[in-house]
């Protein structure tokens, strides 16, 4: 059963959704997005952002509209209750793949950073959804505590890595501005607008919080200052490595910690910043399996989803080791499936609008 | 409860009848009262027969010679009762405290207590007259909470002095010290000590409620009772604050907290609580602004290094070794070169070796005290560095985590600390920064989903609540103005903006 006592407020949600969606500085969509776009990859953010806010504003009224509804009833009284689930269930999918691919990335990035390239990544993955799954079972005004209490940590560390890296800076790499062209970046932003559909995740926890308006306030000033936050980071990454190398390193943000230094004396502080990137991916991953996981509850009417946490990790664990290596699962599966979600999440809240208007012309 | 086994042999008791009356004769009741306390064997169990003066009728006391004070009883009731002239045992008696009570139940309880009971021939009605003199050791100075600035003082084991110790600071005629009596065999009373027009009514009763639930022959101390009440007997973390400073519980009591006393320990229970009750000491605010965060400060770093540092040096030594300065590198390499142990196993070693001269030292008779001096210092630190058993890193990272651990003033959260040093440093031996990271974010959730009687272990920081802040760091006096909101509290505003 869900504990819902009112705790959570603005700032636990600002926390939740700062770590979940902002952790992506850190990751390898840089060299997703570098791949085609080149050194304009800074701007796809913005171009992604401007492209899937609308759609994600939509989903907030909406929401707000049939007040007492979750992402999924919502869904299911707009368009009736088959039809409704069948887009909860592809949303269940999405969050589903996106946590399992996610998290093979991630567990690649940790074994190839930090451990010998012998050892096991079965092992690794085990030990890292092991925290994620007991994690999760405490619920999410836990998460939603320990985001807030941690969040000032994990962005004071990121600061510290944007001060160290200042120096290094060569602002003339961001141009040509528009890297390899303008038709180039404009697509690419569209087809990667689903990196911010950890947004459309996350409103299934749209009544979680004490009051419903401190839940929209609070992902509203939130994934705003991710988007600057991304953008900031991908700036920093074009204009230290410049576009030929940044195409080339798969997690900029780990190499950025290598590549800075703190003074004289410490050469070597990845490690430092290493343990809160690890806090923020164990949280980003507890979060995201503590929400597909709600998803799948709400679909299938299970209220007491908690216990479901379980077989969910374990298939995380098991679908996720099953691409042939990291290059696979990155450029090839990640890649398709944030294509095929872009347009889902653009258009899906366009749909049900539509929907709305049309059942309530029909009911007049 | 369930009885599981039946009593054995025959007992002075009332076990048929719970509630019989006392007899109007005098000689029935003399009976009854001596089969009850086995008059016979018990040598401390006095009688003392008289003719009282007034009413010109046989009398007769009972009391527990060594809990009473004689010289009272000698002077404000025997002589009275046999010199003077009155109407009523109330105008001739001259002790502050008389009860009527008409139960044999409740004559049992009185002399338990410290009170002389009187029967009089003829009267169904006896009185008990309260000369309790329990004994206990005169108010010394706080030994295990030392404080520079801000009151000495430390509770005792008698309840009245602890209550006039808290009345001292906090004139207050709203301040309410309630009794409950738990026991079956041992009645003892439990104080609940608090601010009526404060305290929330729910956790007020949820208290009382775990009080007359718990069923067991006795609860000898304060000590004892935390362990009925405590949600969750299993946890690591606590979730009831003892102290033995009247000042700290004072302030709490300020503040909405609930405290605890017994008559029989030289300290109070204070509930509910939050992880800043804990890492909070009186000094923080006794101290001005920037001094008492200052310690604040040296509080939480030596947090971080009790509980992580030993962990901390095992990940980087083993798994991250690039980070550590080459010049440093070298340093530990060479120290550590002629030792045949592994790191983690050398580690543990040290820290199982300092909480053995720990717990040593805390049991050793005082004449003996230097011993553990001269063994932990000379056998465990320079012997062991010198046969190449231990390396001397190892000796001051094992040396700071101990030391940084006497820093964390309260004695619970000191064990959570100490326990969980052990888990972090195999956490880290197993996976470095990943499972060191792991272990702690586990921690840190498992203690942000602790409730202290429905209060989130982490409020006000998260949960967010309306309070003064008081956190890591604490507001200046004067831009304190709420009290904690998690309590709930009936008047939560303690200041007003002038």
């Amino acid at each position: 059963m869900m504990q819902n006592s009112g705790f959570l407020r603005t700032k636990e949600i600002i926390a939740i959704t700062l770590i979940l969606v902002g952790i992506k500085l850190s990751d390898s969509t840089p060299a997703l997005l570098a791949q085609k776009a080149q050194n304009g990859f800074w701007l796809i953010p913005i171009l992604s952002f401007i492209c899937i806010f609308p759609s994600f504003l939509i989903m907030l009224y909406l929401l707000k509209k049939y007040n007492d509804k979750n992402l999924v009833e919502l869904m299911e009284a707009i368009t009736g209750k088959w039809i409704g689930k069948s887009i909860g269930l592809l949303l269940f999918l999405f969050a589903f793949f996106t946590t399992t691919l996610d998290s093979r990335n991630y567990i690649e990035q940790v074994k190839l950073l930090y451990f010998p390239p012998q050892s096991p990544t079965m092992v690794i993955f085990f030990v890292f959804i092991g925290v994620v799954f007991f994690g999760a079972k405490k619920g999410i005004e836990v998460i939603g505590f320990t985001s807030w209490i941690s969040l000032a940590f994990i962005k004071a560390s990121a600061l510290l890595v944007v001060v160290l890296a200042l120096g290094d800076l060569v602002i003339q790499r961001i141009f040509p501005i528009f890297g390899s062209g303008l038709p180039n970046i404009l697509t690419e932003g569209v087809k990667k607008a689903s990196m911010f559909a950890e947004l459309f995740f996350l409103l299934i926890a749209y009544k979680a919080t004490k009051a419903t308006s401190m839940f929209v306030k609070g992902i509203i000033i939130a994934s705003i200052i991710t988007l600057f936050e991304i953008t900031l980071f991908y700036f920093i990454y074009i204009s230290i490595f410049d576009y030929n190398s940044v195409n080339k390193i798969a997690f900029p943000f780990q190499d950025l910690t290598q590549f800075i230094e703190l003074g004289q004396f410490f050469t070597n502080i990845e490690t430092m910043f290493m343990v809160f990137w690890l806090l923020a991916a164990f949280i980003k991953f507890i979060i995201l399996i503590y929400l597909t996981t709600w998803i799948f509850g709400e679909i299938f009417a299970i209220r007491n989803f908690e216990p479901l946490l379980l077989p969910f990790s374990f298939l995380v664990i098991m679908i996720g080791l099953l691409p042939f290596n990291a290059v696979i699962n990155e450029l090839i599966l990640r890649e398709s499936l944030l294509t095929i979600m872009s347009p889902f999440f653009i258009i899906l809240p366009y749909l049900l609008w539509g929907g709305t208007a049309w059942g309530k012309g029909d009911l007049k | 409860m369930v009885r599981l086994f039946k009593r054995q042999g025959k007992f002075n008791t009332l076990s048929k009848d719970n509630r019989k009356q006392l007899a109007s004769s005098l000689q029935q009741n003399i009976q009854e009262v001596k089969y009850l306390f086995s008059y016979d064997l018990n040598k401390d169990f006095s009688m003392r027969s008289m003719k009282i003066k007034f009413n010109n009728k046989d009398g007769c006391l009972f009391y527990y010679s060594s809990i009473v004070d004689s010289s009272r009883i000698n002077m404000h009731i025997i002589k009275p009762l046999l010199e003077n002239n009155g109407d009523s045992v109330y105008n001739v008696v001259s002790i502050e405290n008389i009860e009527e009570i008409k139960e044999y139940k409740k004559v049992i309880q009185n002399v338990n207590s410290g009170k002389v009971i009187l029967f009089i021939e003829g009267e169904a009605t006896s009185y008990a007259i309260d000369v309790a003199d329990f004994k206990h050791r005169a108010i010394f100075k706080a030994e295990n909470e030392p404080s520079i600035k801000g009151p000495q003082d430390s509770f005792t084991e008698s309840l009245n002095t602890n209550m006039s110790l808290i009345r001292k600071q906090l004139h207050n005629n709203q301040l309410i010290n309630e009794g409950i009596q738990i026991g079956e065999r041992s009645i003892n009373e439990v104080n609940l000590v608090y601010i009526k027009d404060l305290v929330n009514d729910e956790i007020l009763d949820k208290v009382r409620k775990k009080l007359t639930n718990i069923s067991v022959d006795s609860v000898r101390n304060i000590e004892i009772l935390e362990q009925y009440i405590e949600e969750r007997p299993y946890s690591i973390i606590p979730t009831v604050l003892y102290t033995e400073k009247p000042d700290k519980a004072t302030s709490y009591i300020e503040d909405g907290f609930i405290v605890l006393l017994m008559d029989s320990s030289s300290a109070c229970l204070i509930v509910p609580v939050t992880f800043w009750s804990f890492f909070h000491s009186p000094e923080d605010r006794y101290l001005r602004f920037l001094y008492g965060n200052f310690t604040r400060v040296i509080r939480l770093f030596s947090f971080y290094l009790s509980l992580m540092i030993s962990a901390t040096f095992v990940a980087i030594a083993n798994y991250h070794s690039e980070m550590i300065p080459p010049d440093l590198l070298l340093a530990i390499t060479a120290s550590r070169e002629r030792v045949p142990f592994p790191l983690i196993f050398e580690v543990l070693i040290m820290e199982i070796a300092f909480e053995l001269i720990r717990e040593a030292g805390l049991r050793i008779p005082s004449p003996l005290g230097p011993t553990i001096g001269i063994v932990g210092a000379l056998i465990l630190g320079q012997a062991a560095v010198e046969a190449n058993i231990i390396s001397p890193i190892i000796v001051i990272v094992a040396a700071l985590s101990g030391l940084s651990s006497f820093a964390l003033a309260d004695l619970h959260l000191n064990f959570t600390v100490r326990m969980m040093r052990f888990v972090f440093i195999l956490a880290a031996g197993a996976f470095g920064m990943l499972t060191l990271v792991g272990a702690f974010l586990l921690f840190f959730m498992y203690a942000a989903s602790f409730k202290s009687f429905g209060v989130p272990f982490f409020s006000p920081m998260s949960p967010h609540f309306l309070s003064s802040e008081d956190t890591v760091f604490r507001k200046a006096i004067k831009k304190e103005f709420f009290r904690p909101g998690y309590l709930h509290p009936k008047d939560i505003q303690k200041r007003f903006k002038s």
